[in-house]
């Protein structure tokens, strides 16, 4: 009960916080030069037409208007239209999101995969060649630009050995996209038995998903081997070893008080991929929402780069939530 | 407790803490000679730091704990008394090195052992107990399957046992309201009460040799006394025999069979416990003992600091020179060995103090 009145309270403090990023980000992309009026027409367009055009789009009307007014439209669901795609918002971003967010968390679940035991051997084994190898990845992950392994992978996995599919898109132009359920193609793939789409996608994803997972790996590695490092030598370990238990179960505990520690650089690294992984996402041209923000950015059409930022927002604070549960189940201290 | 001593006892049998092969002789010909539960013989640590002469913290420490008997470790910080707990238990931090010297344990050289039959011997018949309580406690982890563990790793009995086991020892060590303690998590725990717990946990195999390192140091004094009543209760009902380090020589006077004083790394004063109160003979022995006395006079007698030594004379001093009040121009020249002065009363100085 004690736990659904706490997310009850913090499901309550996610109003305020959406408003308030949305005020920051409405100044900020505000404050941006550049007139959609004007891009829109195109070069030819009189002042006259950009003048009703921006009378049509309400952007004649003084800041706080404008702001009330797309407060008023987003409390009715309603996120605008983008002049680029000519659809609404909302729209665009529920199939974008998705694919933004399949592509980082696979590249993330990678990430952990080769992140944590690695982190783990180079902590148990301080001086061995395992240690040796984590400290030269974690400096190497930290160095190398992710678009730069991107177009080194699809050299040699694309160009020269020819094993997966050109990196282009999420799936094969030839191919069907499965009925949307999730908007995770894989997913939705398996659950409507739509083999030859599950093929393509997977095929798709190696190689982003790769880069994401080698470089975000680097991180992962160091906070596990830091936290480990610390609870290996911590005073219950050594009290652990004094009463003869084996090392394994010692190794086991001081993993388990680690943990903490690495779900939080993981809530962390996911909220900063849906928007961090845009490089990656222009790379292999994978339409997904950071790409479209961006390209919002760049042609000052507001309302995608709002959508974006308004549901990079709502999923961070969902990620934030579950891991704050997380802690919750995991760690007795904090259930006070 | 009845239950558990009987299985404490089915465990234990002398050739379980033997180590398998080589060494076997050794150990079975030094348990003849002696009848020690633990004996330290020119036991040296030092600490090596690149670059840095090492640091020699333990040197030529040599003593025995017979069966039953309490013995008492006394020195101030930094005199390597941690040093010592840590080598017997062979758990010493980098980068410290154990440079010579021998360990045996019941006739088992404890220093020719590998770490799985050492491992096997840690928390089951030679247990530690250690100060800072809460921070040995697994946060994680409830008291109950903690203190379970032990007992489970080492003499092989079920979850269900170990808790109960766990129980009894729980209420042993007199927590209140023990049932509910199985279920606490240690940042619930007082401090007094986690330290229960380490005792606990250290205690619930019915070891042989218990290592108190500086343990109820930290205690309200009103819980140390209550701590150290139950221990004296559980060593002398499991017939367990007891090294106790601490800084107060208060509690060791109350406490111990036996006291030794040790001073940067040497031992520097041996004897039982009233002998050495009566008549402390090293002039170390004498500040610490005037340092807790009431008696004005006696305070002021030794508390006081030593002039600086001419430092061209100095070339193999006694340790303590520097800040001794009774030393002479032989103390700068020649390093004392520990000598006999009495029977059973060792003293390592040149002129030892006489009442």
């Amino acid at each position: 009960m004690a736990v659904v009145r706490y997310i009850a309270g913090r499901l309550v403090f996610l109003i305020p916080q959406i408003i308030g990023i949305v005020l920051v980000s409405f100044l900020l992309i505000k404050a941006v030069p550049g007139d959609p009026a004007t891009l829109m027409l195109g070069p030819m367009a009189t002042p006259h037409t950009i003048a009703e055009l921006r009378a049509q789009l309400g952007l004649d009307k003084p800041l706080p208007v404008q702001f009330l007014i797309y407060v008023d439209k987003l409390a009715h669901g309603n996120l605008g239209t983008s002049w680029q795609t000519t659809q609404p918002v909302l729209d665009d971003l529920r199939t974008r999101f998705p694919a933004t967010l399949e592509l980082v968390t696979y590249g993330l679940l990678l990430a952990l995969a080769i992140g944590i035991p690695l982190g783990v051997a180079s902590a148990l084994g301080k001086r061995g060649p395992l240690a040796k190898l984590g400290g030269f990845y974690g400096l190497v992950a930290g160095a190398l630009p992710d678009f730069w392994l991107a177009l080194i992978l699809i050299y040699i996995f694309y160009s020269l050995l020819g094993w997966v599919a050109s990196p282009i898109g999420r799936i094969d132009v030839t191919v069907t996209p499965p009925h949307m359920i999730t908007g995770f193609y894989t997913l939705d793939s398996i659950l409507t038995g739509n083999w030859a789409a599950l093929r393509s996608s997977v095929h798709h994803l190696i190689l982003p998903v790769l880069t994401l997972g080698l470089v975000n790996a680097g991180p992962i590695l160091k906070m596990t081997q830091a936290t480990m490092e610390r609870m290996l030598e911590a005073d219950f370990s050594l009290y652990g070893r004094l009463c003869g238990l084996p090392e394994k179960l010692v190794i086991r505990r001081a993993f388990r008080n680690a943990l903490p520690s690495v779900i939080t650089i993981v809530s962390v690294l996911y909220g900063f991929l849906i928007g961090g992984a845009v490089l990656i996402e222009i790379v292999f041209s994978w339409g997904g929402a950071g790409q479209y923000a961006v390209q919002g950015v760049l042609n000052s059409d507001f309302n995608p780069v709002l959508g974006f930022v308004i549901f990079s927002a709502l999923f961070s604070l969902v990620v934030y939530l579950i891991v704050d549960l997380v802690y919750l189940a995991i760690d007795p201290r904090i259930r006070h | 407790m009845r239950v558990m001593r009987r299985e404490v006892q089915s465990v234990i049998a002398p050739a379980d803490i033997r180590p398998k092969g080589a060494g076997c002789s050794d150990a079975a010909l030094a348990a003849r000679e002696s009848p020690a539960v633990l004996e330290v013989r020119d036991l040296e640590v030092a600490y090596h730091v690149y670059g840095v002469q090492p640091t020699r913290a333990l040197r030529n420490v040599s003593f025995r704990v017979k069966p039953g008997e309490i013995l008492g470790m006394v020195g101030e910080s930094g005199a390597g008394k941690t040093t010592l707990a840590r080598a017997i238990m062979r758990v010493i931090p980098l980068p410290g090195r154990i440079e010579r010297g021998e360990i045996f344990f019941m006739g088992a050289n404890l220093s020719a052992m590998s770490d799985t039959d050492l491992g096997k011997l840690r928390g089951r018949d030679l247990a530690m107990i250690v100060a800072n309580p809460r921070g040995e406690l697994n946060p994680l982890l409830r008291i109950g399957p903690q203190i379970a563990t032990v007992a489970e790793v080492h003499l092989g009995v079920s979850r269900k046992r170990g808790l109960e086991m766990a129980l009894e020892m729980l209420r042993a060590v007199a927590i209140p309201d023990a049932e509910r303690r199985l279920r606490a998590y240690p940042h619930e725990l007082s401090g007094g009460m986690a330290q229960r717990i380490v005792i606990a946990m250290a205690l619930i195999c019915g070891p042989r040799f218990v290592i108190s390192d500086d343990a109820t140091s930290g205690l309200d004094v009103t819980v140390q006394a209550q701590v150290l009543d139950l221990l004296r209760k559980l060593v002398r009902e499991q017939k367990t025999s007891m090294l106790y380090i601490t800084r107060d020589i208060g509690v060791a006077a109350n406490f111990c069979d036996r006291i030794e004083i040790i001073y940067n790394g040497e031992i520097v004063e041996d004897a039982p416990t009233e002998v050495f109160f009566s008549s402390p003979a090293h002039p170390y022995s004498n500040l610490l003992f005037a340092a807790f006395s009431h008696d004005g006079e006696l305070r002021q007698k030794w508390t006081g600091s030593a002039s600086s030594p001419d430092s061209d004379a100095v070339k193999a001093p006694c340790a303590y020179s520097d800040r001794c009040l009774k030393r002479q121009k032989r103390c700068f020249v020649e390093h004392p060995g520990l000598r006999e002065i009495a029977a059973g009363r060792l003293v390592r100085c040149h002129f030892p103090v006489e009442r």
